[in-house]
């Protein structure tokens, strides 16, 4: 084990290094910086912006989930993250149709309308499954609802 | 400061965010890595070969194949970067944030680890819209940044390799009851979640993040021991400061994880435990699956269908084809239609020079070959023209020659092309005047193009006005 650790980040290093190396080596200073600032912009985005809303987003999932069946949680919470995984990914795409496309065969459709509609789609899933599983969960009122749970 | 780690700290534990999810989430993205990095390599390599490299031409969809998986690859690693990043949250929130000279190291080499693979796998993705919003170079970053990301991906499994080994099997990790076993001694940084705990109001931090989670669990509402107004009471004294260590990973404690005092707890907050993870991993099996399948399409005849959102639909464009770089763009608007235009063949010993006519009057070739583009997108075509071996005999040259291609482009890094002698000599490697039944369309590379086996589409040179023998 140790051995392995000890080889393991020597290569890690090396590697790392050449990387580095390649790139002062092939991208001129100035752009240096440029990337620099996107690094840590990357993680400060991912650290101090997008991490505390999904803790609050969970937590309200959370909260909502006390009251659901097993399934319906698990179907809505797969919903969402489904959802803001599309959306983080198709937004830059209706932003760079927005910038223009070099051509009539880049970007070609129109990603408004159908993030638009699977996102819509999403939801009708989601209100469908809630009114199911609060129907039949009046019909038999016996069976216990799921415990809270933590989600996300 | 402690204080608020703590409570940041406590806020964040999950039965999701545990050592056994973290290491489940790094094997799925630590494969994805290689994979991308892999084929990475190929198509960097494909396109600046080292002198000694030659490339197979068999089987004549394998760039198309190992291309088509980067980017696949690529888009898959979205979801599952951000569910583990999502899993190690709390560890972001460790108290000491650095123990030693050896823990900050490694504390450093994570945030370069978890910034390069946000970067590379943001411009990545957009890069395949073809923006490029950033004030840097795309190619030469992305292939620097691979070597970055790969070299702290092993410096991070060898920080972590304990935790890895210890939680790597499912039925090491979880107890009879499925629940998680904290394990103190391995190093992992994340906290021990204890549900059951919490609603006994053990665990909760003071102030608002504490009423924050109290609602979310519903603490207030039903639990034993009315936390809400206990709290209200006496939430200061110190008692409550010794609920909020015992939150902390106990290490004095070692294997034996601390459990629930009220035995009838258990299985109930198994179960809470077990469909919290259920759910958090159904989440990400179907973010992973949605975003592949719906831009899969681009590169997948079976995805085809599916192909909702990704940046190319196939059989859009000329000659059923889609199109990367536009004659306009290129400048070759006048130079590609001129009447008198002419593709100049030097050889070694003889040059000459081929009008349109005089190529098919040299014999033309019908073969099926993919264009397949570093962007990820990739189409079967069937090119009608010389083959290149043809033209190479035509000026006495051995067949099995180097060649360089010029286009007509004013400018741009693939104006020169250069060949392998595998590919010059590969019967399929044509100068293509057709493509899928019409004459080769402007965009496409009127009035001839390259189209050889197994490279990328850069390298499948359009507009081309001469070629070079040079061994």
């Amino acid at each position: 084990m140790r051995a392995a650790r000890i080889v393991l980040a020597v290569l890690g290093v090396l590697v790392l290094a050449f990387g580095a190396y390649t790139m002062v080596e092939t991208v001129r200073p100035n752009r240096i910086g440029g990337l620099a600032t996107w690094l840590i912009a990357a993680v400060v985005l991912h650290d101090a912006i997008l991490s505390p809303f999904v803790v609050l987003v969970g937590l309200g999932l959370r909260r909502a989930g006390r009251a659901l069946r097993t399934w319906v949680l698990v179907v809505v919470q797969a919903a969402v993250v489904l959802g803001s995984v599309l959306a983080l990914v198709v937004l830059p795409e209706i932003a760079a149709k927005a910038h223009g496309a070099k051509n009539p065969t880049v970007v070609p459709f129109d990603y408004t309308t159908r993030l638009l509609l699977v996102e819509g789609a999403l939801l009708v899933v989601v209100v469908a499954v809630l009114v199911i599983g609060w129907v039949t969960a009046r019909r038999r009122p016996d069976r216990p609802l799921v415990e809270p749970t933590t989600s996300s | 400061m402690r204080g608020a780690l703590h409570e940041a700290r406590s806020a964040m534990a999950s039965p999701n965010r545990n050592a056994r999810s973290a290491v489940v989430l790094g094997r799925l993205l630590g494969i994805a890595f290689l994979v991308c990095f892999g084929t990475g390599l190929y198509s960097h390599f494909l396109q600046d070969p080292l002198p000694w490299m030659r490339f197979p031409t068999r089987p004549t969809q394998l760039y198309q194949f190992t291309q088509g998986l980067h980017i696949t690859a690529g888009i898959a690693i979205i979801p599952l970067l951000l569910a583990k990043l999502n899993t190690v949250m709390p560890a972001l929130a460790q108290d000491p944030p650095v123990r030693g000279v050896l823990h900050l190291l490694e504390r450093v080499s994570i945030a370069v680890f978890v910034s390069a693979a946000i970067v590379q796998v943001g411009t990545g993705l957009v890069n395949t819209y073809q923006w490029y919003p950033w004030p840097f170079p795309f190619r030469q970053v992305h292939y620097a940044l691979s070597y970055v990301l790969i070299g702290s991906l092993a410096i991070h499994i060898a920080a972590k390799l304990r935790v890895i080994a210890r939680y790597w099997r499912a039925r090491d990790a979880y107890d009879a009851d499925g629940r998680f076993v904290y394990d103190g001694r391995v190093g992992s940084e994340l906290p021990e979640y204890a549900a059951e705990a919490r609603l006994a109001s053990a665990t909760y931090p003071r102030g608002i993040t504490g009423r924050v989670m109290r609602w979310a669990d519903g603490a207030t509402a039903g639990a034993p021991g009315a936390p809400g107004a206990e709290s209200r009471l006496g939430g200061q004294d110190a008692p409550s400061d010794a609920r909020g260590v015992s939150a902390q990973p106990s290490l004095a404690d070692g294997t034996e994880p601390s459990r629930a005092s009220r035995p009838d707890r258990q299985p109930r907050a198994a179960r809470r435990e077990r469909v919290a993870r259920r759910g958090f991993f159904a989440g990400i099996a179907a973010a992973t699956a949605g975003v592949v399948v719906l831009t899969v399409g681009q590169s997948s005849k079976a995805g085809e269908p599916f192909n909702v959102f990704a940046p190319r639909q196939r059989h859009r464009g000329p000659n059923d084809l889609p199109v990367n770089r536009t004659a306009r763009a290129a400048g070759v608007l006048a130079t590609a239609t001129a009447a008198d235009w002419t593709l100049t063949v030097v050889g070694p010993a003889v040059t000459r020079t081929f009008s349109r006519a005089e190529l098919v009057a040299l014999g033309m070739t019908v073969v099926d070959l993919p264009i397949s583009c570093v962007e990820g997108w990739s189409q079967m075509g069937t090119w009608k023209g010389v083959r290149m071996r043809d033209l190479l005999e035509a000026v006495q040259a051995d067949p099995a020659s180097e060649v360089r291609v010029t286009s007509l482009e004013r400018h741009g890094g693939y104006r020169i092309m250069d060949m392998g002698a595998e590919y010059a000599s590969d019967p399929t490697t044509l100068v293509a005047l057709e493509l899928n039944g019409g004459t080769l369309d402007l965009d496409h590379g009127f009035p001839a193009r390259i189209i050889a086996p197994g490279r990328p589409g850069v390298l499948q040179t359009k507009w081309i006005e001469r070629i070079e023998v040079r061994s």
